[in-house]
């Protein structure tokens, strides 16, 4: 018994210092990897002034196409922030014990997917100084008004649903990390500390945690549901052919679902390689994991289905433009690769166990999320080149979009500023939550000990059994049979 | 070179160096570092200081017109419109130019007043109720700019003779004509009338005179007398009064006299007791919508305001530790 503790005690013990030495130490890899972020964050910010001084006649927006790379990612930002909901909230409430190791880097996914994500419609105004305007003298009834309440709503909850489950952590930080770790001691120490708010594992403590973390799981599934929703009406509630449609709200939830679980597979991935995780994240992990992805593309695949096959049956006047253009016109090489490439071979892939493996897996997963993203700019483009009202008299050039350096440039400093912000997460913070690991390993443990008991109490009733019908024997030691 | 400035270097270099805490070697960096933001300061000083004179040289043309009304309420206003040469060499209004308005009388030039022109170049000034008249019993008002800073010198002139405009109405009239009288204030004191003047009619609205039919325009006869016959319909006020306006437009001797008399010729206006009903595509939401917004939202942020709650519990928890009262 004591051994088992002591064992149990060990075991405790690695995880904790498996988890925080990440956080001890940078090494020069890391250190080049933020230098090349900052570089393009420096160059995307430098493109974003220049953009902000000239206007958004530098970006290659016109008078059409005024929603064109920026909203793109900010749709499929807002649909990768919904991995957090999905791997921790849903995994979470349904008592899924292989969720624990990968629920932190989901969170965060999550938070830093919405803080970039809300980012990009504020890039996309050419005056963003009066982006009060739109909370000052909005209107209720707009679907704009509801984006930015929900996704202000959402990313306080996702905030909140990341920090809660980091306090048991953080107080462990507080009292163990700084005593080692020299670079930046103080500071780690202070916000440590505030980080922790007094965490002293009391039980009342440990009560109210779990009850916020019980409210907190179910609260921010349907808020993150609104979110896309909301963000899918922005599109449907205007009349434009390809987004008049009455399946644009499922759709685009089905859609963040599949893309942002793929990112957390990625995700996971890379810790998984970067941080030595793989005692924590399993083959076990990315095989469920892919599981739940070929489901939601499956899902995904039908309601993809829908949105395309009913116009394309009734093939009416402007929706029959569009459709042309994207089955067999300038954008049907990137329409049918996105169809086949991202939502079919998945498919297959995720069927076979193999291409379930971690390394097959994350493949696939990159293929998604990048299908994902042009996927959010097929939706939104092509639509807006195919008014009711046909493009007339107006300069060559507004009749079509491709996003010129300047827009590639501000796009690729807000991914870049998604991965510092996690990268500089990782080297502060665990990336498991260390709680819920050590108590998925006790619960493994009480489990271990109850079939244990199990065979003990069988041992001793087939002994006792056996003594009725032979008195005679000797009477075997439990320990022997325990081992 | 060495630049020689009140910000020269040894004033940094001879302080005395703190030899506690700091070693000579990061007080060394901070003295450069110091050097480097006032040579930045100085560059950004001479930058300025030579641009500046060089502005205040660099005088822009400018150009007056002007204009005289004469309104209903027998006030007499003079306007100058300024304009100044930009580098494209167009003429563009010219903003808090400084005009100095005058009145001429017996040869000798009285300032009337200073003006700062507006943003759109508009000066403004009300004339005296008599003003001096000359032999031709018409007054000269001039505008100047003198001595400004920001443009060269310009001068205008108007002279005009003064006439009034008398309105006659009879507001039982079913044929609903208006008469304008117009005519010149004699040597005398009396009242001349003027013929041949091109009188144009109006109707008030909201936010300015509307002409009153597409042809609006009436000249006077030998009593100076321009008839004018509204149309049926014209919708008035809730009482049904209508305003109706006859005018001079930039005549060539009396400049822009204006009169304006009401009468009952106007159709009822409805008011609408409530023109904005609550709708999706009116300025109010429908009251379902707000409800069903803030109820939904409004449940999230009052389940956040409990969790906020519960974290400030944990922080303010007084509970000691012990072995027993660890996690189950």
């Amino acid at each position: 018994m004591v051994n088992e503790r002591l064992n149990l005690e060990k075991e405790i013990e690695t995880v904790r210092e498996d988890c925080l030495k990440p956080t001890r130490k940078w090494g020069r890899s890391t250190k080049i990897w933020i230098g090349c972020l900052l570089i393009v964050i420096a160059w995307g910010l430098y493109c974003y002034i220049h953009q902000l001084r000239a206007g958004l006649g530098v970006t290659a927006m016109r008078n059409y196409v005024s929603w064109g790379l920026y909203i793109s990612t900010f749709v499929f930002f807002i649909g990768i922030s919904h991995s957090g909901t999905l791997v921790s909230a849903i995994l979470r409430i349904t008592k899924q014990e292989w969720r624990r190791p990968i629920t932190r880097s989901a969170e965060l996914l999550t938070f830093v997917s919405l803080l970039f994500g809300g980012i990009m419609p504020i890039i996309d105004l050419g005056r963003p100084d009066r982006i009060a305007n739109l909370v000052i003298f909005g209107r209720v009834q707009s679907p704009l008004m509801w984006d930015i309440i929900s996704i202000c709503t959402y990313f306080v909850g996702s905030s909140v649903f990341l920090f809660l489950p980091m306090i048991p952590d953080m107080a462990l930080c507080r009292d163990r990390l700084t005593v080692c770790d020299t670079r930046f001691r103080k500071f780690k120490k202070w916000l440590y500390t505030k980080m922790a708010i007094g965490w002293k594992g009391t039980k009342s403590q440990w009560h109210r945690l779990e009850k916020s973390m019980t409210v907190m799981t179910i609260i921010i599934i349907p808020v993150a549901v609104s979110v896309h929703t909301v963000v899918s009406y922005i599109f449907a509630m205007t009349l434009r052919p390809g987004w008049n449609s009455t399946v644009f709200g499922p759709y685009f939830v089905a859609g963040a679902l599949y893309s942002g679980s793929a990112g957390v597979i990625l995700g996971m991935a890379a810790f998984r390689k970067l941080y030595h995780l793989e005692k924590y994240i399993t083959p076990r992990h990315f095989d469920l994991m892919g599981r739940l992805v070929l489901a939601l593309t499956l899902i995904y695949a039908y309601l993809n289905l829908n949105e395309y096959w009913i116009p394309a049956y009734k093939m009416a006047t402007a929706e029959g433009h569009l459709l042309r253009d994207l089955f067999s016109g300038s954008y049907s090489i990137v329409f049918w690769t996105l169809q086949f490439g991202t939502v079919l071979l998945p498919i297959i892939i995720l069927s076979i166990p193999k291409g379930r493996k971690p390394l097959m897996l994350a493949i696939t997963c990159i293929i998604i999320v990048l299908g994902a993203w042009v996927k959010r700019y097929i939706i939104v483009v092509p639509t807006l080149l195919h008014p009711f009202m046909p493009i007339q008299e107006v300069p060559g050039d507004w009749s079509s979009y491709f996003p010129n350096y300047v827009e590639f440039s501000v796009t690729a400093a807000a991914l870049a500023g998604i991965f510092l912000v996690i990268t500089l997460f990782s080297k502060m913070f665990p990336m498991m939550a260390v709680w819920e690991v050590e108590d998925g390993i006790k619960i493994e443990h009480d489990k271990q000990r109850a079939i244990d008991i199990r065979i003990q109490r069988e041992a001793e009733e087939a002994r006792s059994r056996a003594l009725e019908t032979d008195p005679g024997i000797q009477p075997i030691k439990p320990d022997i049979i325990i081992g | 070179m060495k630049i020689i400035s009140i910000y020269e270097y040894p004033l940094i270099q001879d302080r005395p160096v703190k030899k506690k805490g700091l070693g000579s070697k990061p007080l060394a960096t901070l003295s450069s570092f110091l050097k480097i933001k006032l040579l930045i300061v100085l560059a950004f000083a001479v930058m300025f200081f030579s641009r500046t004179p060089a502005m205040a040289q660099e005088k822009k043309e400018s150009s007056i017109e002007m204009a005289y009304f004469k309104k209903a309420d027998l006030t007499k206003w003079a306007v100058a419109i300024v304009t100044a040469k930009n580098t494209d060499g167009k003429f563009i209004p010219a903003k808090n130019a400084r005009v100095s308005f005058y009145i001429q009388d017996s040869n000798e030039l009285q300032l009337l007043k200073n003006v700062y022109t507006d943003n759109k170049g508009k000066a403004l000034v009300q004339l005296r109720k008599e003003m001096p008249l000359d032999t031709g019993r018409a007054f000269v008002v001039v505008a100047k700019i003198e001595n400004d800073s920001l443009y060269e010198d310009a001068n205008e002139k108007i002279r005009f003779k003064e006439a009034n405009i008398t309105i006659k109405l009879n507001p039982h009239d079913t044929s609903r004509t208006a008469t304008a009288v117009v005519t010149e204030t004699g040597k005398d004191g009396t009242e001349k009338p003027l013929k041949d003047i091109k009188v144009n009619f109006y109707v008030q609205r909201l936010f300015g005179s509307m002409p009153a039919a597409e042809d609006y325009s009436v000249n006077t006869d030998e009593n100076g007398e321009a008839v004018f016959t509204y149309a049926k319909g014209i919708p008035g006020d809730t009482a049904g009064l209508l305003t109706v306006a006859a005018r001079l437009d930039d005549n060539e001797q009396y400049g822009n006299v204006e009169n304006k008399a009401s009468t009952s010729w106007g159709t009822h206006l409805m008011v609408e007791k409530d023109p904005f009903p609550r709708a999706l595509w009116e300025p109010y939401a429908p009251l379902p919508l707000i409800l069903t917004i803030s109820t939904l939202f409004g449940g999230v942020w009052l389940t956040y305001f409990f969790i906020f709650n519960q974290m400030r519990k944990i922080k303010n928890d007084k509970q000691v530790k012990t072995g027993i009262e660890q996690k189950q």
